[in-house]
Parts: structure tokens; C-alpha cells; sequence
């Protein structure tokens, strides 16, 4: 069976007044139906200019796809004009997306019933009364107390969580086939962090929908995400099953990836956490050699010498672009 | 001292404990904020009293507005003119009546034609951005450059002096400024996270414009409504004043103070009332204007 989505050498660069931003440089990857993938990497690798080019919500100028493929139901995305009208009939209907500020993603001056019955009366036509139904049994499952009243409420009267609760509620309210998690629990304190969580998979697995977690925080995706793609400077450096990811790590910012988490019930004496030197490059202007030479411990004179080199199948779904079986320099 | 605590209170009733806060009206919160402090209180009263002065002019006015009287013209305040005549003999009060009027006419249709205007294109100039973008608001910036007093002199010598032609020559010279108003506003408004939300959720450009951007941008505009009423107001007048705007003998307070003035220094009164009046509903309705942003603006719930 063919992934629901498909994503093909995407390419979203930026025009600025520094020099040209390639925030997104040739990014593949897919979303099968009903999986959830993590997308991993630290700020600025191109995470969410990924997600969001996948809906056409990068502002243009300054932001341009300059090239690539999204294959959604057999269609490519990228044909559609951004504002025209077959995108807005795929985006909160068939891929829904989560923000990372649940803080400031609801209209305040719209009541919480109003956005929420909105996506409903414009992609699935429901008349006001239904959708007030729908939304307050979608409140309901995502764990609102007293739905019903909290319809009539606004935004500034819900705490971060709830709000991201709401979102949730609002992102799922169509029945997408994919949601987007942008960073979803960044915003929020680490026990409403678990429990959004446990929401989300809970949701997904119930609608049926697919779940894409764009995160910087490794324990996140390890718990939830069957699949992982490990972004770096606007490529996917690693890629496979999150067993591959976390056993067998093989790109070196994997691996330092890794070392920087700490793991319950090691003593201090046993493992230091091991921080990445360094800071990640600079995207305007890169040299095509490998982006995480500057900072990789285990950098070989091939990789100074070859571009940046592309993924290549180790086994089963996994995937790293490294030379990892280069000559060792002295 | 620190005072017991813990061990020594007493249980806490659990079932008390409700999972969600109070719920109350965000109507009545409004009515609150606006009632609870003096001065909008007052602007409201001002403009209310001038509404209904306005409706219901033929029944409080004592004399018809242009009832003249040559032989008892000029006259001081008395118990029969209470605010005197002028040089024509017509009862000032009557005319101060009536020209409520003229100005509420021309001020709430001027606001009407030049907001719904301006805040239209300023909307879609700073929403779309680009080629629209400059192309309306170069537009603006000529218009603004174009003295509004040249433009009503122009459409009045080419559609000659009167009431219509008084609306379209200030509507379109009001149209700048909540253009203008609105585009910078919009270009704040619509960086924010909720329109990108919005337009993720699948949202059509014009209800994006129109309900998630527009409401958010309305409460500066609000004001600027209800100050520029009292700014129609008082161009209306200057224009009376200069003698191209109503034409005579309708009355109008710019046209009353404009008759009076030549008469400043022997019947003060025919000048000063229109003038006060004037001042009045100009103060009236920048109060109004500053109580609704409080009593509307959803960034200030709470902080009041």
C-alpha cells in the first residue's frame, strides 16, 4: 500500500537580505496511515518549515518551494495555489495541524464553541446545531470538565493546557487523515506535557488519524513514535524504526544526540551526559560538504573531501547519510 | 508569628471543590466597565442627549429654525429667546436645536461611507501585502497630501454647495485615515499564531479577514470612529464657516458661528453657543469613543 503521504525532495528556501536561507534542502520522507512518526532535530533544522511547507503555510516573500513533490491521496500538493481554494478544502480537513503556542493559536475574541464549530460548518457543512454537538463531544474526549458550559468561553479563560486541549479538539474536529504536531508540549509544564501526550495517541488511534510529532525532546518520540527522522540543517541525516533509532544509532549527531539524554537509574559515576560542541551551522552559505562536520567527532577526511552525502539504506527502514565506512583520518 | 496551619484546620468539604470557574456574562462585564467610570458615562449622556435632541428637534425647538423677526433681531437672552436672536431675528436656541440635526446627519453618514471604505482597503492592502498593497496605500498617501479643505472647495465648485455634496466631499477625504489606521494594525494582527492556526484549520481568505483578523483590529479603529465623528463635526462647521458647505438658511452650528462672529463684540452669545455645542458633542463622542475600546477590547478583560 502506498504512504498517505509522500514527500519528495522538498526544498523551502528563504530570500533574505543576508543571502539565501535553505532552511529545507531536499527532504523525503512518508506518513503511512495510522502510524505516528517523529521528526526530531534541534531549533532551526528545518522541522517545522518541513511541516509547514507540506500545507503551503510558508509566507511568501520571503519564503519560496523551490522544488519537490508532496503526494498526498495521489495528488500533488505543491500544484495548488497557497490561498487558492483546493488547499484551504485539504488544510483542518484532511491534515490538520497542532501549534506549539497553545498560548496565542486561539482568537481571543472569539468564543471557544465559535472556532471550534467553524472547521466543521465550512468542510463539512453542518448546520450550527450539529456542530455544537460534535464539539461538545469532541471537548468531551479530549477531557474539557463541563463542556457543554465551556463552549461559551473564551480563550483567555483556559489555562495553557486546556488550551491546547482545545486545539487538539479543533485540529481532530474534522476527521483529518493526518494531524501535525508542531512542538506540541513546548509551551507547557512537564506533567500537562505527559498528559497531552497520552491524549494525542489516545485520539489518533481512535480517529484513525495519522500522528507526525515535530519535537526537539528525544523521550517524547521514544515513547510514541514508531517511526523517526532525524533532521539536521535542513536534511534528514538518520531515518527508521525508533528500535533502529535508539539501539543502533548511526549518524554521529544521533548518537551525541542520545548521550545528551539522561536515563533513569544510572549513577552519576556510570555515564556523563555528553553535550554536541558546538553550535549548529549557519544556513546561509553552507559548504556542500556535510553540515555536522564541524561538530562531528568522528569526521574522516572523505567527508571533507565529498558533498554532503545522500541516505542510504543500512537494513529494513533504516536510514543514515553518513560515510561511516570511510578511511579514518590520523 | 507564623499562624498554625495543616494539622490544626479543619477538613476541607471536597464536594465544595468545582473542576471549572464561575461563569459570568461577558455583556454585563461590558456594561460594567463602561458604566463604572465617569467620563465615558458622560460622553454617552452628551451624544445620547444630542440624538435625541436631534429626533425630536421640531418638539423641543420654541421657534421654527428660520422663523425671523427683523424687529426684535439681535437681541440679548431673554425669558422669550433664551440664547437671543441674530441679525435676521431667528431664535438662536431653535437654530442650535435643528443644527443637531445637520451634524449628526452629516457626521454619522461621512464615518459611514469613509470607514467602510478606508477600513476595506486597508484591510485588503495590508492582508494580501505585495503589488495591492503599495498601490492602495501610495493612493492614501496622495490623498493625505491633498488638503481636505482643496477637496471639498473642488467637489463643492463641481457639484455646487449642499448637503450631499458636503458627505461625498469629506467622506472621501476622511477615507485616508482609517485606511491607513487599519493597514498598520492588520500587518500586526495578522502575524498572529491564531491567523496561522486559522488558515491551517483550512479557513477561506475572506474569513480570515473578516473573523479572525478584523475584530481584532477593531477596537483602535473603534475610537478612531468616534473621535472622527466629532472630527466630521467640526469640518462640517469649518466649512459652514467658510460658507461652502450647507447652504443657507439651514442651519448649522459652523454656519451659525460664522453669522455670529461679526457680531462678537456687541451679542457674544450667537457666536459662543453653536461654538460650545460644538466643543460639547466633539467631547461627548471622543469619550464615547475611549469607554467602548476599554469596555470592548478583549486584551483588557480582566485589567479593569
Amino acid at each position: 500500500m502506498p504512504p498517505l503521504l509522500s514527500v519528495y525532495n522538498l526544498k523551502t528556501y528563504f530570500h533574505t537580505y543576508r543571502g539565501l536561507v535553505k532552511a529545507v534542502d531536499g527532504v523525503s520522507f512518508d506518513i503511512n496511515e495510522k502510524e505516528i512518526v517523529g521528526v526530531v532535530g534541534e531549533s532551526g533544522c528545518g522541522k517545522s518549515v518541513s511541516m509547514l511547507s507540506v500545507l503551503q503555510l510558508i509566507s511568501s516573500p520571503p519564503g519560496e518551494i523551490v522544488d519537490g513533490k508532496v503526494i498526498f491521496e495521489g495528488q500533488d500538493l505543491l500544484q495548488y495555489q497557497p490561498k487558492g481554494e483546493t488547499m484551504s478544502s485539504i488544510r483542518g480537513a484532511r491534515i490538520a495541524m497542532i501549534f506549539q503556542e497553545p498560548m496565542t493559536s486561539l482568537n481571543p475574541v472569539l468564543t471557544i464553541g465559535r472556532q471550534l464549530t467553524e472547521g466543521l460548518e465550512v468542510h463539512l457543512s453542518m448546520n450550527p446545531q450539529s456542530a455544537r454537538e460534535r464539539v461538545v463531544e469532541l471537548l468531551r474526549l479530549v477531557g474539557i470538565p463541563d463542556a457543554k458550559g465551556r463552549l461559551d468561553a473564551y480563550p483567555h479563560q483556559f489555562s495553557g493546557g486546556m488550551r491546547q486541549r482545545v486545539m487538539i479538539a479543533m485540529a481532530l474536529s474534522c476527521n483529518p487523515r493526518i494531524l501535525i504536531a508542531d512542538e506540541p508540549t513546548t509551551a507547557v509544564d512537564v506533567t500537562t506535557q505527559a498528559q497531552l501526550l497520552e491524549l494525542m495517541q489516545d485520539m489518533v488511534v481512535r480517529f484513525k488519524t495519522s500522528l507526525v510529532i515535530v519535537t526537539h525532546n528525544l523521550g517524547v518520540v521514544a515513547r510514541y513514535a514508531e517511526r523517526i527522522y532525524v533532521m539536521y540543517s535542513g536534511r534528514i541525516v538518520e531515518s527508521g524504526l525508533a528500535d533502529d533509532i535508539f539501539l543502533n544509532p548511526l549518524h554521529p549527531y544521533t548518537i551525541g544526540l542520545l548521550k545528551c539524554v539522561p536515563q533513569l537509574g544510572e549513577t552519576r559515576k556510570e555515564r556523563k551526559l555528553v553535550p554536541i560542541q558546538g553550535l549548529p551551522p549557519n544556513l546561509i552559505n553552507m559548504p556542500s560538504s556535510c553540515a555536522f562536520l564541524p561538530r562531528c567527532d568522528r569526521a574522516r577526511d572523505i567527508c571533507r573531501q565529498k558533498p554532503w552525502p545522500s541516505l542510504e539504506l543500512i537494513e529494513g527502514q533504516h536510514y543514515v547519510a553518513c560515510f561511516r565506512d570511510g578511511p579514518e583520518t590520523p | 508569628m507564623l499562624e498554625k496551619t495543616g494539622r490544626d484546620a479543619k477538613p476541607v468539604d471536597l464536594a465544595k471543590w468545582s473542576e471549572t470557574a464561575p461563569r459570568y456574562s461577558e455583556t454585563k462585564r461590558m456594561i460594567s466597565v463602561f458604566a463604572g467610570r465617569p467620563l465615558p458615562v458622560i460622553g454617552f449622556v452628551i451624544i445620547a442627549l444630542l440624538i435625541l435632541v436631534a429626533i425630536f428637534a421640531p418638539f423641543l425647538a420654541p421657534y421654527p429654525p428660520n422663523q425671523m423677526d427683523i424687529i426684535n433681531k439681535l437681541q440679548p437672552p431673554n425669558t422669550t429667546h433664551l440664547l437671543g436672536t441674530d441679525s435676521l431675528g431667528r431664535d438662536t436656541l431653535s437654530r442650535i436645536i435643528y443644527g443637531s440635526r445637520t451634524s449628526l446627519i452629516i457626521g454619522i453618514s461621512v464615518i459611514a461611507i469613509s470607514s467602510a471604505v478606508g477600513i476595506a482597503l486597508g484591510l485588503f492592502a495590508a492582508y494580501f501585502g505585495g503589488v495591492i498593497y503599495h498601490v492602495i496605500m501610495r493612493f492614501m498617501d496622495a490623498l493625505m497630501a491633498f488638503p481636505m479643505l482643496l477637496l471639498a472647495l473642488l467637489v463643492a465648485s463641481l457639484l455646487g454647495a449642499g448637503m450631499k455634496n458636503i458627505i461625498i466631499a469629506l467622506g472621501i477625504g476622511m477615507i485616508a485615515a482609517p485606511c491607513r489606521l487599519m493597514c498598520g494594525v492588520v500587518l500586526s494582527v495578522k502575524q498572529n499564531d491564531y491567523v496561522m492556526s486559522a488558515r491551517a484549520m483550512g479557513m477561506s481568505n475572506l474569513r480570515l479577514m473578516l473573523q479572525e483578523i478584523l475584530p481584532n483590529a477593531f477596537p483602535p479603529l473603534l475610537v478612531m470612529i468616534t473621535i472622527g465623528l466629532g472630527a466630521v463635526i467640526l469640518a462640517e462647521a469649518g466649512l459652514s464657516f467658510l460658507g461652502i458647505g450647507i447652504t443657507p438658511p439651514t442651519a448649522t452650528w459652523g454656519g451659525m458661528v460664522n453669522d455670529g462672529y461679526k457680531f462678537v463684540m456687541t451679542s457674544p452669545v450667537l457666536a459662543i453657543s453653536p461654538g460650545i455645542a460644538i466643543m460639547l458633542v466633539v467631547f461627548g463622542f471622543n469619550m464615547l469613543g475611549d469607554g467602548l475600546r476599554d469596555a470592548l477590547d478583549p486584551k483588557l478583560r480582566g485589567v479593569i
